[in-house]
């Protein structure tokens, strides 16, 4: 409640009270009458006294009452407004941001997804009481918290159970929930078995959402059954001032394995210019956290206000954030200087553990304040080469920084399982078939060179001439640098591969070169051989002159390297927030614990499974699978998202082609009710008319 | 002679024709009593009237005037005639002539000098021995007994001249009473006994003296149902006490509950006692009380 003009109160108050009360004073003039005899009259009032409760405010009622009265005139004078969150519709559809960028806490204390909580359940406050609601608390994934229901209490509660994530937020989800949902229930109120399309005469619903306005996806959502005018945004927060780490790598000396080197990419999104220490920390595998480095950065403000010219970039100063600058990010381009790329030195590092990059920056968003990745000791990559001879392919792993074991295809099949397996799995990262096919294939990784594994539903066809390469997918990490174009290719031997291979090179009727994924095994494929005998004479001839190539030591690199971090994660160790990881188990075990980064543990059932699947990764920071395979058993989770990060709440709000009204339109209705007040004098009057004429009391 | 009464009194105290028809009631009481004269009444005394009453064996010393020699003759055993004795009856009217009496329209104190009058006059007329006795603070004066209907303007004169004063104080009126008025006979105690000091122990003291009495409890409708308003200060007439009060509807439903509860009780323990107690109001035209109601309640027949 607030008042247009409280000032009134007090002067009204000020002016009538005061006489009132003196008048009270200076009233009693008691008239003097005779009686026979007081006798029963003292006896009576004593009676009353003894009776009545209250007695001291009862002699007092009459003046009590003309207090309100003068108190309530004055209220009214003040003209009071009563905010409230005022709803007709019949059908509501509440869907709630609880993403990264609702954790910042606002002026009042309140974080904004508090905010929002507040503002939903002053909503539900409001509704009729024969309407239905309905809520969704969206992320990167949407929940339905409550389906539709009319009990305002129940649904208070709910909104209450809403929980906070680290998060992005996309719409999309949470839109088809609710249209899935209202579409239900309006055929629900229809007759079934009707070609004709139902036709509600129930009202349609209104979406009501609460967010910042950070979500992802707002254009490409379509709203279908939900008209766009019936959707309206609470727009949620004030506070923009934010520096985050929007990407974080660590990576090894290709050289020298034992130097680590970290990038950082630091953004500033508020307005104002803003300088913070981004700290390396490592914490091995003991967990002894150890500070390897600080480095001073200076950020220009990340926003720019209209009226303001764009400011000469404050990182003058900082030659590293003016490179940043010009690397850009991929959304809307960043003002100069407000992107700092941070390359700490590299240091010497052999061991496992973690590294940890964060900013000493008090900003409103802590998510983003801290980045993790995952490193594991600098590993030599084992090679087992099963050919009959290829000297191409022996000369390249002399080059590469591996080590390469070369044996028959007959010493292979008599090749002791110590020698080959270790834990189940076999000893080699990468095992290379050269032109030779078995079944003694051990959990591992394989490269067939003009040969298939004999598993199932891949085979291999005679040998054909004129192979064209029509497509590739350039994308691969194992094409990365490889020049597709100029390989030529004489004959090969055309795949038939299951469906879900990963096709990377694509000949004209059969796959070229297939990534096969089957049982925790990866087999790359390739349906050529380099070395191929002649069809007439027998005698070995080069089948391609890609092995002449400078591409080619490239290519076996990447998909030696590949392969072998398949084992070995290093790059696959981030993941964004709510995504699910797969978390490979040692020794079939019936379960995992995960420890989580707030310090709760997570029992994961595998059913004796190789991996499983953990979901539950909406916090940022470090997971540790207890029961992983050794090596893999940690993961960290970053929000490395810049839409995230940019907590500024959007001024205006777009869900795919329509503006959305925005704003608060909703939540502030201010409803003058002096005419209420006016009726309460009205009300008091009239119990103290009859008050005084009745004589109810003493 | 009751006309005369009237006129020369110059009082409205009674009128003629209301007299006449008192003349017509004559008092009963309950119990028979032993009087000083002989009146019109029995008694338990036996006497020599000429009503026949009783036999009794003759003993030595009796009146052998008494004999009753046609049973000696029969018989020849002497037995004395005892006949009834008719004796006159003394009727004390205890009047309050506090200063509360005073009160109310038409005053209380009227009310009660008529049917004192009304009552004397009844007395008178069947050769009863009439005494009043106002009472305040004790006995304040006395008109002893008159017998004969021609005192009549005595009792019309000592009535009009009574003022009412003062506090009044049952208990030693009673007492002062007892003690002058050994005599057994009927009392009537006419008041609105709106007593601070109790009624219970002057009525003890009447009670002793085996007297047949009655009360008669005379109130003004104002005290019944008062018409009071608005913040009033009562005064009262007789102590100048003051009692301050805010008027309002559950105090004089209180009021009314503890005047019926206070009357309950005077007439409860009236009742308890062989005492016959009459409420009345004083908007009930006394000629009504006397002739039909008190008749109704056996102090007249």
């Amino acid at each position: 409640m607030s008042f247009l003009s409280p000032w009134m109160i007090a002067a009204a108050a000020g002016l009538t009270v005061p006489p009132l009360l003196l008048l009270y004073f200076l009233k009693l003039r008691r008239q003097e009458m005779p009686i026979s005899s007081t006798f029963l009259w003292k006896r009576a009032v004593e009676d009353l006294h003894v009776n009545a409760p209250f007695q001291r405010l009862r002699s007092n009622l009459l003046l009590i009452l003309q207090l309100l009265i003068l108190l309530l005139a004055a209220i009214a004078l003040g003209k009071p407004m009563l905010e409230q969150a005022l709803s007709h519709e019949s059908t509501l559809v509440l869907m709630i941001d609880q993403s990264a960028s609702m954790t910042v806490a606002e002026a009042n204390g309140l974080t904004r997804l508090e905010i929002a909580k507040r503002e939903a359940k002053k909503l539900i406050d409001g509704m009729s009481d024969d309407a239905r609601a309905m809520i969704i608390a969206f992320c990167d994934r949407a929940t339905v918290v409550s389906s539709f229901d009319t009990n305002r209490e129940a649904l208070k509660r709910k909104v209450d159970s809403i929980e906070q994530t680290q998060s992005k937020s996309t719409l999309s989800e949470a839109i088809a929930l609710a249209e899935a949902y209202s579409q239900n229930l309006i055929i629900g109120g229809q007759t079934t078995g009707s070609d004709i399309a139902p036709t509600s005469a129930a009202p349609a619903a209104s979406a009501i959402i609460f967010t910042d306005g950070r979500v992802e996806d707002a254009a490409n959502v379509s709203l279908e059954r939900i008209r766009s005018d019936n959707v309206e945004v609470v727009t949620v927060g004030k506070r923009d001032d934010n520096v985050g780490i929007i990407a974080m790598d660590a990576r090894r000396n290709y050289e020298q394995p034992d130097l680590l080197e970290v990038f950082a990419t630091v953004q500033n999104f508020g307005p104002e210019p803003v300088r913070c220490d981004a700290v390396l920390r490592v914490r091995d595998e003991d967990g002894i956290a150890s500070q390897i480095d600080v480095q001073e950065l200076s950020l220009a403000p990340g926003r720019l206000s209209s009226e303001d010219a764009p400011p000469e970039s404050g990182a003058d100063e900082n030659a590293e954030s003016k490179e940043a600058s010009s690397s850009g990010s991929k959304r809307q381009a960043a003002p100069p200087g407000s992107v700092a790329a941070v390359a700490f030195d590299e240091f010497a590092y052999t061991g496992g553990g973690i590294i940890e990059v964060s900013l000493t920056v008090d900003d409103a968003l802590v998510a983003d304040n801290r980045a993790w990745t995952v490193i594991n000791p600098p590993r030599h990559v084992d090679v087992l080469l099963v050919t009959a001879g290829n000297l191409y392919l022996e000369k390249v792993f002399t080059g590469l920084p591996v080590s390469t074991k070369i044996i028959s295809p007959a010493e292979y099949e008599t090749l002791d399982d110590e020698a080959l397996i270790e834990d189940g799995r076999s000893k080699f990262d990468v095992v290379i078939l050269d032109r030779y096919s078995t079944d003694r294939l051990p959990q591992g990784n394989y490269f067939f060179w003009g040969s298939v594994p004999k598993i199932e539903g891949v085979s291999m066809g005679p040998r054909t001439e004129d192979v064209f390469i029509v497509n590739w997918d350039e994308t691969h990490p194992i094409l990365r640098h490889v020049n597709v174009e100029t390989i030529q290719v004489y004959e090969e031997f055309p795949m038939q591969l299951p469906s879900d291979a990963d096709v990377l090179l694509e000949g004209e009727t059969s796959p070229v070169l297939s990534l096969l994924s089957r049982d925790g095994n990866d087999y790359l494929i390739c349906s050529f051989p380099l070395i191929m005998e002649d069809a007439e004479s027998g005698e070995p001839m080069a089948n391609t002159w890609w092995f002449a190539k400078i591409h080619f030591p490239v290519f076996v690199f990447n998909a030696v390297q590949y392969m072998s971090a398949s084992v070995a994660p290093g790059a696959k160790s981030s993941i964004p927030p709510g995504e699910p990881v797969q978390v490979p188990v040692a020794n079939r075990r019936k379960s995992l614990n995960i420890v989580r980064p707030d310090g709760t543990v997570d029992e994961v059932p595998t059913g004796g499974a190789t991996s499983t699947h953990y979901a539950r990764t909406r916090l940022v920071g470090v997971y540790e699978a207890r029961g992983a395979t050794a090596g893999q058993d940690r993961f960290s989770v970053n929000l490395f998202n810049q839409n995230e990060s940019d907590i500024s709440p959007a001024a205006s709000f777009s869900i795919g082609a329509s503006k959305v009204a925005s704003g608060s339109r909703l939540t502030s209705v201010n409803r003058p009710f002096w005419q209420w007040v006016l009726l309460g004098i009205l009300g008091v009057l009239l119990f103290e008319w009859i008050v005084y004429n009745k004589r109810v009391f003493v | 002679m009751a006309t005369r009464a009237k006129t020369s009194s110059n009082s409205n105290l009674l009128d003629p024709d209301f007299m006449a028809r008192l003349e017509r009631l004559e008092f009963v009481s309950r119990k028979i009593f032993a009087g000083k004269m002989r009146g019109e009444r029995r008694s338990k005394r036996r006497g020599e009237s000429v009503e026949f009453a009783d036999h009794r064996p003759y003993v030595e010393g009796d009146d052998l005037r008494f004999l009753d020699w046609n049973i000696a003759a029969r018989l020849d055993r002497f037995f004395i005639k005892q006949f009834l004795q008719e004796e006159d009856l003394h009727v004390s009217i205890l009047l309050d002539a506090s200063k509360s009496m005073e009160w109310g329209k038409p005053s209380k104190g009227h009310y009660a000098k008529q049917v004192a009058a009304a009552l004397a006059y009844i007395g008178l007329s069947n050769h009863d021995r009439v005494s009043i006795y106002p009472y305040a603070n004790g006995l304040v004066g006395e008109l002893p007994g008159v017998r004969g209907k021609r005192l009549m303007a005595k009792v019309v004169d000592f009535l009009t001249t009574l003022e009412f004063e003062g506090a009044g104080n049952f208990t030693l009126a009673c007492k002062q009473y007892a003690i002058r008025h050994p005599q057994r006979g009927i009392v009537l105690v006419l008041s609105d006994f709106f007593e601070k000091g109790g009624f219970e122990t002057g009525l003890r003291y009447l009670l002793g003296r085996e007297l047949d009495l009655y009360c008669i409890q005379v109130l003004s409708p104002e005290e019944i149902d008062p018409e009071l308003a608005g913040d009033v200060r009562l005064v009262d007439v007789e102590d100048q006490d003051t009692a301050e009060l805010t008027v309002s509807r559950a105090l004089l439903n209180r009021y009314k509950q503890n005047l019926q509860a206070y009357c309950g009780s005077l007439k409860e323990y009236c009742t308890r006692r062989g005492i016959s107690y009459l409420f009345t109001a004083t908007d009930v035209p006394f000629d009504q009380l006397l002739l039909s109601y008190l008749r109704r309640r056996g102090l007249l027949k």
